[in-house]
Parts: C-alpha cells; sequence; structure tokens
C-alpha cells in the first residue's frame, strides 16, 4: 500500500512540475489530440470506402480503435518510466542511484516519469469509443462495464510488460532496440482492428505471444455481443488474465535482468 | 556551391555510420508494412475497389521504404537554438540556410537508402498481392525517380521554415509535432491517398505533403499517366520555390535580429 501512495504522490508531483509551463503543455497536448485524431481518421475514411470488414460494422471497428488507443495510451502516460526511454536511463547512469534507495527499482521507474500529454489521445480514443457505442447499439450492463475495465487493466499490463522486453535487452546493450517496436506499436497498429482479419501468422503473434487478442478483442467482442470463436461468458472474463500472467513474467525476467546490471560509468 | 556540397557529403559519411541501427528499424519498418498490406487485403475481400490490390501493396511498400524522408530529423540546431550555441554557427563562412538545407538534404536522403534498398529487395521477394509490383514502364519509373527528387528538394525547403519558425520560440516540440502530423496524414502514409473520398484527392494531391512520395508512387504505378507527368513536375517545382522563397526570407530575418541563449 505504501508502494501505491509513493507512486500516487510522484505522479502528483511530476504532474506539478509539468505545468509550470502551461503554455507549452496545452499545445504538445493539442498537438497529441491532432495525432490521435489523424488515427481516428483514417478508420472513418476507411469506413467512408469500405463500409465494413468482414462481420465487422464500422460502430464495431470505431469501438476496436477506441479500446485500443484507450488502453495504449494509458499505459503511456502513467507507465511512462518504462515506455519513455528506459535505455536513456542506463546509458546516462541515472539508474545506478535507483539501487541506493530503500525501494525497489521498478518502483523507482515508475515513479520517475509520467506523460500528461497523453489525455489528448486518450480523449480521442473515448471519442471514438463513444460513437462506436453509438452506432452499434451496445447496452451496458454492469458485467459488461466490469469486462470493460478489466481489458483495460489487464490490458495496460500487458504493454507494459511488452515494454519491459526493450528494457530487458536494453541492460545487455545499452543502447534501445528498434526491433521491439514490432511487437509493442505493431501491436497497437495491428489490434486497431479486430484479430480474425488477419492471416495466420499474425493471428499466432498477436493472439499468444503478445496476446492483444486475448486482454483487449475478446472482451470487446463480448460487449458487442459477436463473441469471437465462441469465447463468451465465464471464459470471457479468464482472457485478459493473459496480460497480467505476462506482465508477472517479464517483472521476474526484468529483476533477473538487473542482477546483470553493469553500471556504464558515466 | 563547393562547401555545401561537401557539408552534403560529410553529413551523408555520418549517416552511413548507423548502418547496424538501422538493421532494426528495416525490420520494425517490414512488420508495420505486412500488418498494413493484411489489413487492406482484408478490406478488398469484402468490397473490391477501382484501384487494383498491387497499386495498394507497391503504394504500402515505397511508403514504408522512403519513410526517413517524410520524419523532421535534425536536432542538432534545435539544441544550438536552446543552449545558445547557435552563435558559433553564425561565425561560419557559409549562408547558413544552404548550409542547413545540405545537412538536411544528406541526411534524409542517405538515411532513406540505406533502409529502402533492403526494404525493396524484401517486397520484391514475396508473392503477388503482397509484394511490390514492377513499375508501369521503365519511363515511369524514370519519371517517378525524378518526382521523387524534386519531392525531397521540396521536403527539405519546408523543414527549413519549420526551423526558420522554430528559431522564434525556443520550445518548439509541440509546433513540430504538429507539422510532423500533417505530414503522415497528408502525406499518405497512414492512409494511402489513393484511397481517400475521391472528392478530398484533388485537394489533398494538390497539398506540399502530397509531393514528396505520393505524387512519385502515382508515377510509378502508371496511375498518373506519363502524358501528365509534366504538370506533376510542374507542381512540385511551384511548392519548391514558393518555400525556397519564404525559407530564405526567414532565415535572413532571423540571422539579422536573433537573440542568443546564454549557455
Amino acid at each position: 500500500m505504501n508502494t501505491v501512495k509513493l507512486y500516487l504522490h510522484s505522479m502528483k508531483m511530476l504532474l506539478k512540475s509539468q505545468l509550470q509551463y502551461p503554455w507549452s503543455f496545452c499545445l504538445q497536448t493539442i498537438a497529441q489530440i491532432v495525432m490521435e485524431g489523424g488515427e481516428m481518421m483514417a478508420v472513418l475514411l476507411i469506413l467512408n470506402r469500405f463500409q465494413a470488414l468482414n462481420q465487422w460494422t464500422g460502430g464495431d471497428l470505431l469501438f476496436f480503435f477506441g479500446i485500443m488507443s484507450i488502453t495504449f495510451y494509458l499505459t503511456e502516460c502513467f507507465g511512462r518510466g518504462i515506455t519513455g526511454n528506459f535505455a536513456a536511463l542506463i546509458r546516462s547512469g541515472n539508474l545506478d542511484t535507483f539501487f541506493l534507495r530503500p525501494r525497489g527499482i521498478m518502483t523507482q521507474v515508475l515513479c520517475h516519469a509520467i506523460d500528461p500529454r497523453r489525455i489528448g489521445c486518450i480523449a480521442v480514443g473515448a471519442a471514438a469509443l463513444a460513437l462506436g457505442c453509438r452506432e452499434s447499439g451496445v447496452i451496458w450492463t454492469v458485467p459488461k462495464i466490469f469486462l470493460f475495465t478489466e481489458a483495460v487493466f489487464f490490458g495496460m499490463l500487458l504493454i507494459l510488460g511488452l515494454f519491459l522486453i526493450e528494457a530487458v535487452f536494453a541492460v545487455h546493450s545499452v543502447k534501445s532496440i528498434e526491433l521491439v517496436n514490432a511487437v509493442t506499436y505493431g501491436g497497437r497498429s495491428a489490434c486497431q482492428y479486430p484479430i480474425d482479419i488477419y492471416p495466420g501468422p499474425l493471428r499466432v503473434l498477436f493472439g499468444t505471444l503478445a496476446p492483444f487478442a486475448l486482454v483487449l478483442h475478446v472482451p470487446a467482442t463480448v460487449i458487442l455481443d459477436k463473441p469471437l470463436m465462441g469465447m463468451d461468458g465465464a471464459i470471457a472474463f479468464l482472457c485478459p488474465m493473459a496480460g497480467l500472467m505476462f506482465f508477472i513474467i517479464m517483472y521476474f525476467v526484468f529483476q533477473k535482468a538487473m542482477k546483470y546490471y553493469r553500471s556504464t560509468g558515466s | 556551391m563547393r562547401k555545401y556540397l561537401s557539408t552534403f557529403l560529410m553529413r551523408w559519411k555520418m549517416e552511413i555510420q548507423y548502418r547496424g541501427a538501422a538493421l532494426g528499424g528495416i525490420v520494425c519498418q517490414m512488420v508495420f508494412g505486412l500488418i498494413l498490406i493484411a489489413l487492406y487485403r482484408a478490406l478488398y475481400l469484402g468490397s473490391p475497389q477501382a484501384m487494383p490490390l498491387s497499386s495498394i501493396c507497391t503504394y504500402v511498400w515505397l511508403q514504408q521504404a522512403f519513410f526517413r524522408m517524410l520524419l523532421s530529423s535534425d536536432n542538432d540546431l534545435m539544441d544550438k537554438i536552446r543552449t545558445g550555441g547557435i552563435a558559433y554557427e553564425l561565425c561560419r563562412p557559409v549562408n547558413l540556410y544552404g548550409y542547413y538545407y545540405a545537412r538536411i538534404g544528406a541526411m534524409k536522403l542517405m538515411g532513406s537508402l540505406l533502409r529502402a534498398v533492403p526494404m525493396l529487395l524484401f517486397a520484391s521477394l514475396l508473392p503477388a498481392g503482397w509484394g511490390i509490383a514492377a513499375p508501369a514502364s521503365l519511363p515511369a519509373l524514370l519519371c517517378a525517380l525524378m518526382g521523387l527528387g524534386l519531392g525531397l528538394l521540396c521536403m527539405c525547403a519546408l523543414e527549413n521554415i519549420t526551423m526558420g519558425i522554430s528559431m522564434r520560440t525556443i520550445d518548439f516540440r509541440g509546433f513540430q509535432a504538429l507539422l510532423n502530423l500533417l505530414m503522415t496524414t497528408f502525406s499518405g502514409n497512414i492512409l494511402p491517398l489513393t484511397l481517400f473520398p475521391e472528392s478530398w484527392q484533388q485537394v489533398v494531391q494538390l497539398l506540399p505533403y502530397a509531393q514528396l512520395l505520393d505524387a512519385p508512387i502515382r508515377l510509378y504505378t502508371g496511375e498518373t499517366p506519363l502524358s501528365a507527368a509534366g504538370s506533376t513536375f510542374l507542381i512540385q517545382l511551384i511548392w519548391l520555390g514558393i518555400f525556397l522563397a519564404i525559407g530564405i526570407h526567414l532565415w535572413q530575418k532571423n540571422t539579422r535580429k536573433m537573440i542568443v541563449q546564454g549557455g
């Protein structure tokens, strides 16, 4: 509990320091809105030309887009310590100081950065989600709300876990590994659309290795009343747990990597 | 002229140093290309369009291959503006505008060639319907290359304007992000411009962002017939002229009245 309090306190302090430059903050937030708005416009333009994608209507596609961008950018906002430039922490030697303090490394890494500008992207995602719900006629019930919250929360853990892969590589190579972007940012781009439109290899990649499909798509399809491959009921509530599992595994890998950590000495 | 050429070559050599770093980026870009094509294939399956699928694939691969040309990349000058190092730059016996123009040109050209060659090789090995198609004809290929060259000149001039404006504001990130966004949307990187609604296309095609990659790709796939290549080049030249005029004027004004940050 103490750790959570510490995390929240750091977030508050970091937010305060970012708001010291309100003008720059506003401009950057607007830039984020426009950026994510551009992505949403692409989805709308695709709908304008193609109307539907297999069994998915326009509203469904907006829903998928919304849940993905809310999850992804919430992670980027609150997990900035990991999703940002972890390699820079190692290169600059700043990570050394974390070893001296009586707190876990992961806690400190998470506590040292926040990216409140992402609120712009999250807002766009929420708008897409609302629009999607209206067009697809989603009727929200208590279990559905619970399922949605669960999906977003475990989705955040999954994305954090994926970014941890990059962090672990960075411990060994000092430089950040662009290759991992294929599953992090690539996963975001690909899984803005339902998994079943993709050919086999991509389904395997995003269904098991980087299980976006289990964590986000299974709940989303249940909320839309079009369960994916008959995964309904209790299974739908279990599937997002894959995100938690992924994070726990990566957490231990990360802890192990920290044992090998050699300071760059600068 | 010689000093700008040697600036260009220096920067060119520097970019070659980062071959290793480029490799990870290339593989990543390939995965992105495959994901996009898988999406368009699924979309085409439901409702086939007038524009053949192979053209869309070609469009996606060429966009991915030359992606580096789109991004604004020269953060050196920005750092110098913030730290006050710009004072040293002003001492150089060169025209600052020309100096940075040559630098950016080399960065964009080398950076993207390093990535484009392996990517296009990979894309040409993929089966039809996934990979890149051959150009419409040899003259079409030559015209596309010419268009790409002109587009690159245009983009460098546009970037110099961005920097010129940044010089006045110190914190440039918000502004730069906005411009980058216009770039990725209206250059056809997020969604091929050929899939925009027809009425939009007529306007979007004329915008400067379409000149870098969209115009040459249309020449390559033969969507712009060779007879119309002249008007494509003309549009590019007009934008180039406008951007050069604005940029040079802006930089001249900036250098005459510059506030150097102490550092």
